[in-house]
């Protein structure tokens, strides 16, 4: 079973052709992920709560996409409305999980701001897949450490700031990492599991910003041992999710 | 995907990268070779790049020759003076190399300083293939007009466009399959440009090869155009101009 935590779905302003959300199918069929958790780009680069209504749209068009609901920091009270509608009655089966993007949203992740939208996704009981780069890898397990009950992903585990990961998953035990990048150094994700326990990774592509056969690549070169595989490709989404 | 396509990699490097720390070493080369069913490729040293170029030229090309890749020298381009004395011992070298390696943003030199036109100007009069590393955006433009062939190590997925733009009206111009990793990038390439502007690349060891790799063989691109960008590109980049 293959489950992928860090999708999108939408346009984006590259040269690029991936609008549709047949571009998110093909990639399922392709590849063959069983389940594919999805941000709206448009939420994430221009409006939350218009993105996440029109993801809300798109969600049916296939049972194995769930979606992740975007919080912008500096619009809390909107955000809020959000969780609140988007997830009700049966909303936790087609949602999830928060996601919120430092760097889009101009929030560091040191600010109030971002330690303020993580405490409210914690209220909603919801993981939430933070975008991180650099030593923003660190920053993130600091602020969930500060914040009871939170459950945070970091996306991209930091890219370049993955040497980092270990002291991150140490100061941190509410911390998990996704690995995708589109530029991926070598070797990443075998020498952070030699370092940290098999239960904080879980697969992760960026599509359909980013080709799934990339993050695929790089977990094939981590040779994990067959518990390190089913952990990382589905066992801690999972349960981190409660899929 | 397509099965056992003739694959080799115009971007290899050994030695120390002083930025990060890590080493290249050709053992490693040559076992991830192994394990991404790569036959060959085209091996630089960072000891050219960031230290002495003749030593870091030699030491490159003791590795090539003795693994069966090919070398392909670096001029520094901080020293145009002693680039133009680097070009012509290799020149006169008895295997003279068919292309040369630039390293502007790790020499901290731009596209627009003399050096860079410089160098360029003596690598296509020299009717070498030029492999450059750097932002697409900037180093492109400064090798418009002049003839050149060249091969962008560095191109990002987010400036396709540019690199496209550009492609459009230089015949000469690759591009590397390292970063076009979005979902339709060297599909993009392919219909705008055509295959043989993609030359794989995977700059072994220090980038997950795997994934370029992975990238190329499940996309989109007819078995022929995936063999172009596999390693034909390469082949018809590495021999001599007419």
């Amino acid at each position: 079973m293959l489950i992928d935590v860090h999708a999108h779905w939408g346009p984006w302003f590259f040269s690029m052709d991936v609008a549709s959300i047949d571009t998110n199918i093909d990639g399922l069929n392709r590849f063959g992920i069983d389940l594919q958790l999805v941000s709206a780009i448009e939420a994430i680069v221009y409006d939350a709560p218009l993105g996440n209504r029109s993801l809300a749209e798109q969600l049916p068009a296939d049972p194995r996409l769930r979606g992740m609901i975007v919080v912008d920091p500096r619009r809390l009270d909107e955000a809020r409305t959000d969780l609140d509608e988007l997830l009700a009655g049966d909303g936790r089966t087609r949602w999830v999980g928060a996601k919120i993007h430092t760097e889009y949203s101009r929030t560091p992740m040191t600010s109030p701001a971002m330690q303020a939208a993580i405490e409210l996704t914690t209220e909603y009981g919801l993981p939430t897949l933070v975008h991180t780069w650099g030593d923003t890898v660190v920053d993130l397990a600091d602020v969930a450490a500060r914040v009871p009950g939170a459950r945070v992903l970091a996306g991209h585990m930091g890219a370049n700031g993955w040497p980092r990961v270990p002291e991150a998953a140490d100061r941190c035990d509410r911390v998990w990492f996704e690995p995708c990048w589109s530029a991926p150094e070598a070797n990443r994700i075998r020498w952070i599991l030699d370092r940290i326990d098999p239960g904080r990774m879980m697969f992760g592509t960026d599509a359909t910003l980013i080709d799934p056969s990339v993050a695929l690549g790089a977990l094939e070169a981590a040779d994990l041992t067959p518990d390190e595989h089913e952990a990382v490709t589905h066992r801690n989404a999972i349960a981190l999710f409660g899929l | 995907m397509t099965e056992n396509p003739l694959l080799l990699d115009c971007d290899v490097l050994v030695g120390h990268d002083v930025t990060t720390g890590r080493w290249g070493r050709p053992e490693n080369v040559a076992k991830v070779f192994a394990e991404s069913g790569i036959s060959g490729g085209v091996v630089s040293g960072l000891r050219a790049v960031h230290f002495d170029v003749p030593s870091g030229n030699d030491e490159a090309r003791q590795v090539a020759d003795g693994n069966g890749w090919s070398t392909c020298p670096v001029l520094d381009l901080r020293d145009p003076l002693g680039a133009e004395k680097e070009l012509e011992r290799q020149l006169a070298s008895d295997t003279p190399p068919r292309a040369i390696r630039l390293a502007p943003t790790a020499q901290s030199v731009e596209p627009a300083y003399p050096a860079f036109g410089h160098v360029a100007q003596l690598l296509v009069d020299a009717g070498l293939t030029i492999f450059t590393e750097g932002d697409v955006r900037k180093v492109g433009p400064a090798l418009r007009g002049l003839g050149a062939r060249v091969v962008f190590l560095d191109t990002h997925f987010y400036y396709l466009g540019d690199f496209v733009l550009l492609a459009r009206s230089e015949p000469g111009f690759h591009t590397s399959t390292r970063m076009l990793t979005g979902p339709d990038s060297l599909e993009i390439v392919a219909a705008e440009v055509g295959a043989e502007r993609l030359v794989l690349g995977c700059r072994t060891p220090f980038h997950e090869t795997r994934s370029v790799i992975r990238r190329l063989l499940s996309s989109k691109l007819s078995p022929d155009e995936i063999a172009q960008a596999g390693s034909r590109s390469l082949t018809t980049l590495l021999e001599p101009a007419c």
